[in-house]
Formats: C-alpha cells, sequence, structure tokens
C-alpha cells in the first residue's frame, strides 16, 4: 500500500512522503529575491514533514515580472541554496518553481510589453501582449535552460515547470490565446516540448542525471469552446511522459483564474475526477500528483488507494498546520489545524502586497518575526496591541514593529535566523518536546492563573497558546458554547467550512486541560476578586451591534442576530417565517463574504431578495479570495437584485430608499425585512469599568479571525511577561 | 509677476510662490526615504520651485495603511532626510516634511495592529472598525508628532507641515464625521481642535523659531455632515490666534470617500478648490497656499492676483515638467510639458502601491537612475510614425545628440491621442503630442508629415536606425463582419461615421475610449447603451478618478449601463443592426436593434513594414501599439527607451 507519509522516489530521488508543499505567490520576497522569510517559511513546513517542497514561481525571462515582489531566477540562486540548506535536515525534496506568466502577467513593474503566443489581451487585465516571434522563443526556450540549471547549482533537487494558471506554456497550448498560423500554432505543444527539453539539459549540465523535473500542467480550462480539454491534456502528458519525473494536474486559464485554487465555495478535492482521468490515460507512465484544495489526510490517502494519483499537494492545508504530516505520522490527525480554504490570507496576488498567512496560524508567512506560540518568547511583544513610540519604543523590539517585514535582509551572504533543527524530525512523530510543533513548555518561570473572558477565537486560542506555555487557564464563556462570532460565521451560505476551527479548538482545550465554562458570565466583581487572587485576567469579550447609520420603521435584523436565530431555530426558512412576508433587502456597506452569503442564504428560500452596495460590484472585497466573479455569478443566477452603487437611507413602509453614491438619485424598493451587515462596535463593557485588563480581538477593535488569534497570542505571551 | 515676487514664511525667504506640495511617491522601502526622494525632489528644484514639501512621514507605528509609507517615528530615517535636505538646498530651496497620521483611514494589512482613530467610525474605504484611541494614546500621538519633527529638524529640513486635511487622524478630529467623543476632544469645535493646537504647540516646543510650522487644512470633505468651510477658517483663526503656526495650506476632499475632490481630474478646470485659501485668506493674516489642477502658469499666476491665496501648489504640473516654474519665469510656457490631469500614471499607479510615475514625463519616478551616455553619438535615425511613441522617440533622440527625421503618414501628427482628446472633458490630453511636437521642432526633428515610407523610402534615406512607431488599425469583431453600421470608436472620434438614433457601444477596453464616444453620442442626441464582458462599465476610470464624473454625466444622459454582456451575433436589419446578446452570467440570450452599433475593441498592430524590415538592412526597432496596441504610457516610455539606447 501507498502510504502517503511513506517515502517516495521521484526521477532519482526520494522525497520523505507523498505530500506536496506546491507553488504560491507569498509576497516574501525582498525585491525579487527570495528572503530569509522564505527560508524560514519553507524550512517550517519541510520540518513538519513535507515530501516535496516547490518554492514560489521564479521568472526565467526579464519580459517577466507579474507581481512586485514575483522571484526572478537570476537573482534566486542565494535563496534556493538557503531553502536548500534549511530543508536538508527534514529530507523533503527541494525544487525552483520556474516560469513565465505572459500575457498574464503585468506591464505595471517592468514597464514593457508583456509577452503572449497571439495578440490575444487577457481578460483581467485587459492588456494586448506582443506576439512573440521566433527570437523571443528562443530567448524564452533558453531562460528555462538557464534558470534549471541555476536551480541545480544551487543545491535543489530540480524543478517545476508552469504550464497551469498564469503561464505562456499554457497560453501557448491553448486555442483561447494561441492562434498562430506558425510551427508554433499548428503544434501548440512544440513550445513546452521545447522548454522540457531545455529544462533537463539545464539540469544535467553538471552531468548528474537524477535531478527532478516536474511539470504543472493544465488539463481543463473550463472552456470546452477553445481551451484546453482533458483530452487534449492527456495527449500533450502523453508526448513529454517520458521527459518529465512528475505530472501534477491543475484546471482554469485566464478566464478562469479563480477556478484553480478556489476558495471554500468549492468542495475539497475537485480535481479528483480529472486527476484520475489524467493518470488513467497516461497509464501510470509519471506519477501524477492531486492538486485542488485537498484539506484532509484521509482523503489524500484514499486518493492514493484509488488510483486517483501518486501524490497530494495540499498546499494552504500545510499553510494551516506546518506539522500536517507529522500529525499523520504520529496518528494524531485530530490536533491538525485545519485549513478552512477561505483564501482570506493565502490568496496575496493583491497590487497590495499582503503576506501569505492563515487566519488560524498567523506566523505563517511570519516565522522570523513571530516567535514560536509554545515556548516563552525570545523577545517580549508591544506592552499592548497598539505600541508605543519613543522613549518606552526603546522597549519594543525590531522584530515586533510593523516595519520589520520589509527591513528582512535578502539572501546571499547572511545566514537564515530560522533556528536548526537539533536533530532530525522527518520520521520522528510529532511529541510534547518537538522543537518545531506546537507543544506543551515547562520553560516558564512563574507558572500562572489566568481566567479568559470570553470563548470566541481570540479566547480559545489565548486559553490554548496559555495552556501549551504551562500556566492553568479557565475560559469563561457566556453562551452555551465555544465559537463566538466564528459560530455565526460559519452559519453564513457557503461559509460552513469556517466552522471547522471551533471543534478543533474544543479538542485541543479539552486535550490540554483548559477549564471551560460555558453559560457563564463574568461580571465586574468576579474580575475584581481574579486579581485579589493572583489570577491574570484577559478579556476576549467580542463585540456588539452598532447603530445603524439610517432610519427604519420596519424590522431590521443585523447579520449577527440574523444567523443566531437561523442557529437557534434550525433554519433559515424558520427565521423567515416568523418575518412579515416580500422582500428581504440585505444591507452590505463592508463588500466583504458576509452580505453576499446571507442574501444567498435567504434568496435560497425562495424569497425575493435585493443586496444594497456602495460599490460597482457586490462583494468588493472579495478579490483576494477568489470569490468576485464567482459571488456575483451566483448572485444573479440565483435572481438576487443587486442594488449598485448605492446608499440605504431609510426603510419606511415596507420600503427601502436608496441613494446613488455620485448622483444623488434617489429610488425606492420593496423592502418587508432589512437585515444589516453593517460595521459592529467593541463590546467592552467589563473593560471600560475595569481599563486596566488586557484585551484581545473584537473587544478592541471587531474585525476578523486573523485578528482574533494573533491578539489571542500575543495577549498570552504578555500574561506571562507581566509576571516576571 | 506675482508667482516670482519672494515671500517670507515665518523664519523663511521664498524666492516665488510655486510650492511643490506634498503627495505620495511610493518610493520608500522598508519604511526609509529613498535616494529616488531626494532626486525626485532636488528634480524640482532645480526645476524653480519655491517651496517643497514632501511626503507624508508617519509619526506612529501603528499607523501603515500603505506598504510603502515612510515610518518617520523610525530614526534610522534620519539619515533619508538628511539626503532629502541636502539635495534640494544645494538649489537653494526650503524644504519642509509633512508630518501625518492616517488614523482610521487605514487597516492593519501591514501594521498586524488595530488602527488608531478618534472615534471607531470605519473609514469607507478601508472598512476596518478602528479603536478609539485613550486620553493617554492622545498624549503618545502628540508625543509622536514632536519626535518626527525634532527628528525632521537633526535631518535638515526647514520645518514641517502638519497634515489635518485628505487622510489624517487630525481631520478626523476636526470632523463631526469621524469625531463622536464626548470627552474634552470631541463635540463642539474648540474641543475637535484642541488635538491639533496641542500637535502645533509640541512640534513648535521642539523646532523653536528657526524653523516654519505649517498646516494643511481640509475646507470641504465634500461628504454631508462633514467638516464645512465656516469650521475650517474658525480652525485657522483659532491657530493663527495661538501663534504657532506660520502659514496655511489648504485641500479639499477625503482621500479614502471623495478622492476625485483631492486629485481632481481633466474635465475639472483648474482653481476648482480656491474658495477654500480664499475664505481662510480673508480671515487670517498667515500665508495661505490655494491648489487645484494648476497645469499653466497664467492660472496660477490669476488665483495670486485675484486674492485667492499667497502661494499656489503645482504637483502634478512639476512631475509631468520638473522645470515648470523655469520655464513659467522665462515666459516660455510653451515649452512647459503640460500636465493633462489625465490620473493615469501619478494618481492611478500610486493607488496601486506602484512608484508614481507620469504620462508625459518618462523620467517621473525614475529621477535617480542616471541615463546612459548614448551609444553612438550623432547616428542618423529614421522615426516612422508621429504619434506619442514615435514623436518621444525623436525628441529623446534628437535632445541626445542624434539626428533624426520623423516621417508621419497623416498631414498632421499626434497619432490616436488626437482623436482621444476630441471627446468632450479630454482636449487636454492633446497637450501631451502638442507638446512633444513643439520639442522635436524646437530640438531640430525634421518633421515630415503627409509622408508615407515603405522599404524603398527606408533605403533610399539609408538611417542608421530605424524606430517603427507605426501604431495600431482598429479592428471591428469578428461578428461585425461587413455590416456598415458597426464602426469602431476612432470612427466616430475622427469623424469617418456619425451614428444617430439608438446606439450600442460595446467595450472590451474598459477605459475612456467606450465612455468619451458615449458621451459624445449622447451629447449629440443618440440612445447610448454600453455593453462590456466585464463586470463594470468603464472600469479603469474609477484609477483615473473620472468614473464619478462620468455617472453623472451618464445619468444625466440616459445612458445604460449592460455589464457582463458578450455579442454572440450581428445582423442587418436595414437601416440598423440586429444584435444577439448574451448574458454570460446568468447565460440568458436576447435580441434587440440598434440603430448603430460602435465597437471599443482592441487594435491590431500595424507590423508590415516591421515584417519587411527586420533581419535586413540597419537596426530596427518597434515601440508602442505598432508593437503591441496598448494606452499613450506605453508608447512614450518605449519611445523614450529607444531614444535613450540608440
Amino acid at each position: 500500500m501507498r502510504s502517503l507519509v511513506r517515502p517516495v522516489t521521484l526521477g532519482g530521488r526520494v522525497a520523505p512522503s507523498r505530500v506536496m508543499f506546491g507553488p504560491h505567490e507569498t509576497n516574501l520576497a525582498r525585491f525579487r529575491e527570495f528572503s530569509d522569510r522564505h527560508v524560514a517559511y519553507y524550512a517550517r513546513r519541510a520540518a513538519g514533514g513535507a515530501g516535496v517542497i516547490v518554492t514560489e514561481v521564479a521568472s526565467v525571462h526579464d519580459s517577466d515580472w507579474p507581481y512586485e515582489r514575483a522571484p526572478r531566477a537570476a537573482d534566486a540562486t542565494g535563496g534556493w541554496t538557503e531553502v536548500a540548506n534549511a530543508c536538508r535536515p527534514y529530507g523533503p525534496l527541494v525544487l525552483a518553481g520556474l516560469g513565465h506568466a505572459g500575457a498574464q502577467g503585468s506591464s505595471a513593474y517592468g514597464q514593457q510589453a508583456l509577452w503572449g503566443p497571439s495578440g490575444v489581451a487577457d481578460v483581467v487585465s485587459r492588456e494586448v501582449p506582443m506576439e512573440l516571434e521566433q527570437p523571443e522563443i528562443d530567448e524564452l526556450v533558453t531562460g528555462f535552460s538557464a534558470a534549471a540549471e541555476l536551480a541545480a547549482m544551487a543545491g535543489l533537487d530540480g524543478v517545476e515547470i508552469n504550464a497551469g494558471q498564469h503561464s505562456i506554456l499554457r497560453q501557448f497550448l491553448s486555442g483561447l490565446t494561441n492562434r498562430r498560423a506558425d510551427g508554433y500554432g499548428r503544434d501548440r505543444a512544440r513550445l513546452l516540448r521545447e522548454v522540457l527539453a531545455a529544462a533537463r539539459s539545464g539540469l544535467d549540465r553538471d552531468g548528474r542525471g537524477d535531478r527532478v523535473l516536474g511539470l504543472r500542467l493544465c488539463a481543463d480550462e473550463l472552456a470546452p469552446w477553445g481551451g484546453i480539454t482533458p483530452e487534449q491534456a492527456i495527449a500533450t502528458a502523453c508526448t513529454v511522459a517520458g521527459s518529465i519525473g512528475y505530472l501534477v494536474v491543475v484546471r482554469g486559464s485566464g478566464m478562469s483564474v479563480f477556478a484553480t485554487r478556489p476558495d471554500l465555495h468549492v468542495p475539497p478535492g475537485f480535481n479528483r475526477l480529472l486527476c484520475a482521468t489524467v493518470r488513467a490515460g497516461l497509464g501510470e507512465a509519471v506519477p501524477v500528483v492531486l492538486q485542488g484544495s485537498v484539506v484532509d489526510p484521509g482523503f489524500a490517502q484514499a486518493a492514493l488507494d484509488d488510483g486517483v494519483a501518486d501524490l497530494v499537494e495540499m498546499t494552504r492545508s500545510q499553510i494551516a498546520e506546518p506539522d500536517l504530516v507529522a500529525h499523520v505520522r504520529a496518528g494524531t490527525l485530530e490536533r491538525i489545524r485545519p485549513c478552512t480554504l477561505s483564501n482570506q490570507h493565502s490568496g496575496v496576488r493583491d497590487p497590495r502586497n499582503p503576506i501569505v498567512s492563515d487566519e488560524a496560524e498567523p506566523r505563517a508567512g511570519h516565522e522570523t518575526v513571530d516567535p514560536p506560540v509554545s515556548s516563552p518568547a525570545s523577545r517580549p511583544f508591544p506592552a499592548r496591541e497598539s505600541p508605543t513610540i519613543c522613549p518606552r519604543a526603546a522597549r519594543i523590539p525590531p522584530a515586533s514593529r510593523p516595519f520589520s517585514a520589509r527591513e528582512s535582509p535578502a539572501i546571499g551572504a547572511r545566514v537564515a535566523r530560522y533556528p536548526p533543527p537539533s536533530r532530525p524530525v522527518a520520521r520522528a512523530p510529532v511529541s510534547e518536546e518537538a522543537p518545531t510543533g506546537e507543544s506543551r513548555t515547562n520553560a516558564v518561570r512563574v507558572r500562572r492563573s489566568v481566567l479568559v473572558v470570553g470563548g470566541g477565537p481570540a479566547g480559545m486560542e489565548a486559553a490554548r497558546v496559555l495552556t501549551l506555555r504551562g500556566h492553568r487557564v479557565r475560559l469563561a464563556e457566556r453562551s452555551g458554547r465555544l465559537g463566538g462570532a466564528l459560530l455565526l460565521a460559519a452559519a453564513v451560505a457557503g461559509r460552513e467550512r469556517m466552522g471547522v476551527l471551533v471543534p478543533w479548538w474544543e479538542r485541543e482545550l479539552a486535550r490540554l486541560g483548559v477549564e471551560v465554562q460555558t453559560g457563564v458570565e463574568v461580571g465586574v466583581p468576579e474580575l475584581d476578586g481574579a486579581q485579589r487572587d493572583g489570577t491574570a485576567v484577559l478579556l476576549a469579550t467580542g463585540s456588539r451591534p452598532a447603530p445603524r447609520p439610517y432610519r427604519s420603521d420596519g424590522p431590521v435584523l443585523d447579520a449577527a442576530e440574523f444567523e443566531a436565530a437561523v442557529l437557534a431555530a434550525g433554519s433559515t426558512e424558520a427565521v423567515l417565517a416568523g418575518l412579515p412576508g416580500g422582500t428581504v433587502v440585505v444591507h452590505d456597506p463592508i463588500g466583504d463574504w458576509t452580505g453576499v452569503g446571507i442574501a444567498e442564504q435567504v434568496v435560497a428560500t425562495g424569497r425575493p431578495t435585493a443586496i444594497v452596495t456602495r460599490d460597482p460590484v457586490a462583494g468588493a472585497q472579495l478579490g483576494r479570495t477568489g470569490d468576485l466573479v464567482p459571488a456575483n455569478t451566483r448572485l444573479q443566477q440565483a435572481c438576487v437584485s443587486r442594488e449598485l452603487y448605492s446608499l440605504l437611507l431609510d426603510v419606511r413602509d415596507g420600503r427601502a430608499v436608496l441613494e446613488h453614491v455620485w448622483t444623488g438619485e434617489r429610488r425606492e424598493i420593496d423592502c418587508a425585512v432589512a437585515i444589516d451587515c453593517g460595521y459592529r462596535l467593541p463590546e467592552d463593557a467589563l473593560w471600560a469599568a475595569r481599563p486596566h485588563l488586557d484585551r484581545a480581538g473584537d473587544c478592541i477593535a471587531p474585525r476578523t479571525v486573523y485578528e482574533s488569534v494573533l491578539e489571542g497570542r500575543r495577549a498570552a505571551a504578555r500574561v506571562e511577561r507581566s509576571a516576571a | 509677476m506675482m508667482l516670482f515676487s519672494p515671500l517670507r514664511l515665518g523664519p523663511l525667504t521664498l524666492r516665488n510662490r510655486i510650492v511643490f506640495a506634498a503627495h505620495l511617491t511610493n518610493s520608500a522601502e522598508a519604511g526609509r526615504p529613498t535616494a529616488q526622494h531626494a532626486a525626485y525632489y532636488a528634480a524640482r528644484a532645480v526645476g524653480g520651485a519655491g517651496l517643497i514639501i514632501t511626503e507624508e512621514l508617519s509619526v506612529h507605528p501603528a499607523d501603515r495603511p500603505y506598504e510603502k509609507l515612510i515610518g518617520g517615528f523610525d530614526p534610522g530615517a534620519i539619515a533619508g532626510y538628511r539626503r532629502i535636505a541636502d539635495a534640494v538646498h544645494a538649489h537653494e530651496v526650503p524644504v519642509l516634511a509633512q508630518l501625518n497620521h492616517n488614523g482610521g483611514q487605514a487597516s492593519g494589512m501591514y501594521s498586524r495592529l488595530p488602527v488608531w482613530a478618534p472615534s471607531a467610525v470605519p473609514d469607507p474605504m478601508f472598512r476596518e472598525v478602528p479603536h478609539a484611541v485613550t486620553v493617554e494614546e492622545i498624549r503618545e500621538l502628540v508625543a509622536g508628532y514632536a519626535l518626527v519633527a525634532g527628528h525632521c529638524a537633526a535631518g535638515g529640513f526647514d520645518g514641517v507641515e502638519l497634515q489635518c486635511s485628505q487622510a489624517s487622524i487630525l481631520r478626523q478630529f476636526l470632523s463631526p464625521l469621524t469625531n463622536r467623543r464626548t470627552d474634552r476632544y470631541g463635540g463642539v469645535l474648540e474641543n475637535r481642535v484642541r488635538i491639533v493646537r496641542e500637535v502645533v504647540a509640541a512640534v513648535r516646543e521642539v523646532l523653536g523659531p528657526e524653523r516654519a510650522v505649517g498646516v494643511r487644512l481640509c475646507g470641504d470633505e465634500g461628504i454631508p455632515g462633514g467638516t464645512s468651510l465656516a469650521e475650517a477658517v474658525q480652525t485657522a483663526r483659532l491657530l493663527e490666534r495661538d501663534g504657532g503656526v506660520d502659514y496655511v495650506n489648504t485641500s479639499t476632499g477625503v482621500a479614502t470617500a471623495t478622492l476625485h475632490l483631492v486629485e481632481a481630474p481633466m474635465p475639472v478646470p483648474a482653481g476648482y478648490a480656491l474658495a477654500v485659501p480664499s475664505a481662510i485668506r480673508a480671515a487670517v493674516s498667515l500665508p495661505v497656499v490655494g491648489v487645484g489642477r494648476f497645469t499653466d502658469p497664467a492660472q496660477a499666476e490669476r488665483a495670486l492676483r485675484e486674492g485667492h491665496c499667497d502661494l499656489v501648489g503645482v504637483v502634478r504640473g512639476q512631475i509631468a515638467d520638473p522645470a515648470f516654474a523655469t520655464h513659467a519665469r522665462a515666459a516660455a510656457p510653451r515649452r512647459i510639458r503640460t500636465c493633462t490631469g489625465c490620473n493615469q500614471e501619478c494618481v492611478g499607479r500610486v493607488a496601486l502601491n506602484a512608484r508614481l510615475g507620469c504620462v508625459v514625463n518618462p523620467r517621473a519616478g525614475h529621477e535617480a537612475v542616471p541615463l546612459p551616455a548614448p551609444a553612438r553619438a550623432g547616428r542618423r535615425v529614421l522615426v516612422v510614425g508621429g504619434g506619442p511613441a514615435g514623436l518621444q522617440a525623436a525628441a529623446t533622440a534628437v535632445e541626445r545628440g542624434h539626428r533624426v527625421m520623423l516621417c508621419e503618414r497623416l498631414p498632421r501628427t499626434g497619432g490616436q491621442v488626437i482623436d482621444a482628446a476630441s471627446a468632450p472633458g479630454r482636449a487636454e490630453f492633446a497637450a501631451l503630442v502638442h507638446d512633444l511636437l513643439a520639442e522635436c521642432l524646437r530640438l531640430g526633428v525634421d518633421v515630415r508629415t503627409g509622408t508615407a515610407v515603405d522599404v524603398s523610402a527606408v533605403e533610399r534615406e539609408q538611417p542608421d536606425v530605424v524606430v517603427l512607431a507605426t501604431g495600431a488599425r482598429p479592428a471591428l469583431p469578428v461578428w461585425a463582419g461587413g455590416l456598415d453600421r458597426v464602426v469602431d470608436v476612432r470612427d466616430v472620434l475622427c469623424g469617418r461615421a456619425e451614428p444617430s438614433g439608438s446606439v450600442l457601444v460595446y467595450d472590451e477596453l474598459g477605459f475612456h475610449q467606450a465612455t468619451s464616444v458615449a458621451e459624445l453620442l449622447a451629447a449629440r442626441g443618440c440612445a447610448v447603451e454600453i455593453a462590456t464582458p466585464g463586470m463594470v462599465v468603464g472600469q479603469d476610470l474609477g484609477l483615473t478618478l473620472d468614473m464619478e464624473r462620468f455617472h453623472r454625466f451618464a445619468h444625466g444622459a440616459g445612458i445604460v449601463m449592460s455589464p457582463d454582456r458578450t455579442v454572440l451575433d450581428a445582423a442587418g436589419a436595414a437601416p440598423g443592426v440586429r444584435l444577439t446578446l448574451l448574458h454570460h452570467t446568468v447565460g440568458a440570450v436576447s435580441e434587440a436593434e440598434y440603430d448603430w452599433v460602435v465597437s471599443a475593441v482592441p487594435a491590431v498592430p500595424e507590423h508590415e513594414l516591421w515584417t519587411a524590415l527586420r533581419g535586413r538592412g540597419p537596426a530596427v526597432h518597434r515601440i508602442g501599439d505598432c508593437l503591441a496596441p496598448r494606452r499613450a504610457h506605453a508608447a512614450v516610455v518605449e519611445g523614450h527607451r529607444v531614444g535613450v539606447a540608440l
């Protein structure tokens, strides 16, 4: 039987497990070089058992600069070497992702014409590329060869060539973008073959023939009228199978970028059938890798058992849980921090250059900045969530200053700050002492008793971390169960997967022995009593609705109130049945996942539904998650009326009065019930009564899970320091 | 000219009234100023500006709304201040640093910290609920301003300007929209101004009388219930009474809500914001700076003469031409490369976290990178095509000592820019090519219009280098095949087609092409609908801040907007066209008849001469649309690049 966590041979080299950490944008680069943050990020996943790590795709030619911090192969050798060195003790294969984004690149940074097979504008940028002629094609092929040679010289185990999303090789393979009449158009796979041959020769230039040449290939552009179909992809794959060491099957074209790494609206493992089809079509000539929202090790193992694939890419799962493979090996699957697939922090192809991360594992991408949660901080955190300026700033270590994100030095002569492991852990189960895992520690100087008030993400994470660090914690939650606002967020249609975090926290708190009290409201006297007893107190009391900025005489529910009612009643229908019949107007001044999801939830019951937004589209902030286009499509298909460019002024007499944001034009729509997805305010009554107490999460300012977890961790570290 | 009369500004004496006012450049790296900052400001000092004010230095680590912000609180930034101050002082121009905290106009994306604001009122763009600062934190803020003012003095700046305008926590304190406090920092105006007065006092104490302190006040937020001009005037009075301030700068708009008022686009006339300095100047005796899309020295002179202000902020005008003031003083305004107000590469790029640039000035944003010497001197260069790419290539090449002939097939130069500028509200775009032509002629380019170039002409001229800037020709979609009432945008703009009645404008470009022609035709009385496969009609107008005005026009003119549509088929329906349209998000197919269809789809490169010349004879370069049809900036950048590389 092929085990997910046992070694596998690829090309001439052995990977310690069949789990891949695939190439993805991180924005960790310094300029276009791999940074020490990259090194720490990959090394952390290597330590957790990843079998194959493919680094962020590096551009093989200077015509390609697809996003500001996109690595450049010519600048990458020092960083590649550092990544390889940092990962080596754990044994994974480390490959360089190589590519050229072609017409899906950006001219904003290089200020040059984009390259493409034909003058077909990219759907997203609407920019027309220059049509490559033979000299440019030759340069491109040479670029792949030179980059592969650099990767080999840098000490990597091989390279992976990108012919999947954001790649000129896919654009040549596709009838959507390749309209050439020459040999590269009559035979659209010709360039791919030339590139693979060139990459092979680059890899083998020193005479060693055992390095791995991987290929990431789009097997379905989801555009059968002109795009790559699975049949075409199998034919292409068959022609190159002899020259590659593995094949990753992906999907999506420039018209469906969102389909390649979709968010939680698309069921996990969506490429299973496609991958099985390609593998069968190839006749097992080459190891095939299953990609596509694979989050469950059981599902991954079953894919191996069922002959769907030979390896499984679990990228976002390992962003969320670096020790995923180690937990599988140790038989502690229940401890794996689940990946929500929300893409709120893993999707970073955004001009603002956000850092890759995970909402429940905010240290991801910040390994050189945030201390590990389970050991006492070597450097203290800021005294409060707002760092102070001089003279007190002298006490703030550089690593926790906001600007440290870009102060990290580029790789070069510098040694990565990531601590070398004391021993290989590739085969070691995660133990309480594992240096890389999150485990209980006895290192604290003072064991404290801590009362955490509020059982949402901030409170749960603080309690978890405090216990890991050896403190005795009581977690008091006012309602009947843990989860806080996350329970309500996960009740929104299409957002159910957000809820996977709550049972994980519950399991971890139980495992660690946190004293969890639900249905317990903590008052000021109890806070004072705890303090008198020497118990540290942390407030994580969440948020409350804000006053609405418009008038209303009809029923208006806020989103949290609505979802709480849905959870209590057991269905959306039951809640709506108790409200006046007629159109439900969802007021969404924020444009994130809540308004869109609630509109979908309501319209699914058959109610006429409208969503009011000031933006030109619904869910304007969903761009990063990849759900912007799908969300607007779903809303339109469900016949939700999108009231765009609109402010809600008034709800009265069964009508809602809207005003155009720019023209000032007013109009009315039917409104039997309004659901308000507006802002919330801190639930800070306890803090107002005892402002010396520490806080975390929404009770400072209502935001998302990410900030709550981050602040829960920081607050836990401060408890320790205040005792020291 | 009054513009060139000296002025005392507190302890400083300015040689003229032209201010290079504070604006974001995205030139910072790792929170620190760079050599680019120094070179950028020095270029405007060389060019004759009377006063330079740097982009904002943030006074507190929790404030980081965008990636490339200068962290002023960081003592490590002082060396960068020194570099800027020295570079500007070398040309005997005073330079102030702007100090700021963006308050609630930010998110925690970069800082990973809660955002600070007067009250828990989320910003309309960032949409993150801020933390309402405590009184202790207000003290910390005030201390932050003082700390950074000290850094500025140590770095050699001549003083500081306190931003209380488009993106600042001080404006948020001043504005009743964002200040809902019930303590002594909220409520009546005197309370809302309190923090500003405390900051001024703290900064003045650090800087002493030797350096200048100014404030930049927002006189109109452009949002109902926001700061009124009367309150701004009262604020100025209070600050003057305290005696800590040497001048008052002004602005309108809020960066995250009404940015089109801060950096108004092309259709908005110069001086649009003068009501603010005018009212403040009438109430205080301090020098007052007026701003607002001044692109011509005459406009600035008029604003001074009419008494609206004592100084004039010229930002985009000096981005476009660093020597704006020198040329104005030499009474050679025709030598100025004029800002068109297109907002494409300054406002538009900065909004996308990229370094500031300029369509008419390809050196903007690259001042610190010296140009290499010409590869070979005195080459004979033939430029084919007189659009922006060809004109820029010729101007750069001739300036660098080459002998240049430019041939344009049409009787006039300017290429598509001339057509684009014929649309309503777009006339100033023509300055791009008019100024380039003037420069070519002044520097001695042999400009030949009405001159087509073929292979034999190249062989006859025997140039050392050929630069092809032959542009692109309109292409109609496949479905248009043979229908004479399906025409391209350019056919309409240049008058080859005159649609009337009902018109569908079909747009795959998402920029001014479709909206311009829609406005033109609606103004002529057509019933206009714009259909696009994109999610939003005129999507990129948002970046250039043209969207708001377009919507107001479209609303008044009854222009219908139909996003998410593609055309499946077209057939003649005498005299018009019957279209089969797909609403692709829902899969709905519909038919509709229009008298005319105007298409805005990618053009096709004119590359015949390239095909004939490549690989034989002289070196041949392709630039602009004949390489890949794009926007004017690409043409100018490539023209400049090839001109430099010769």
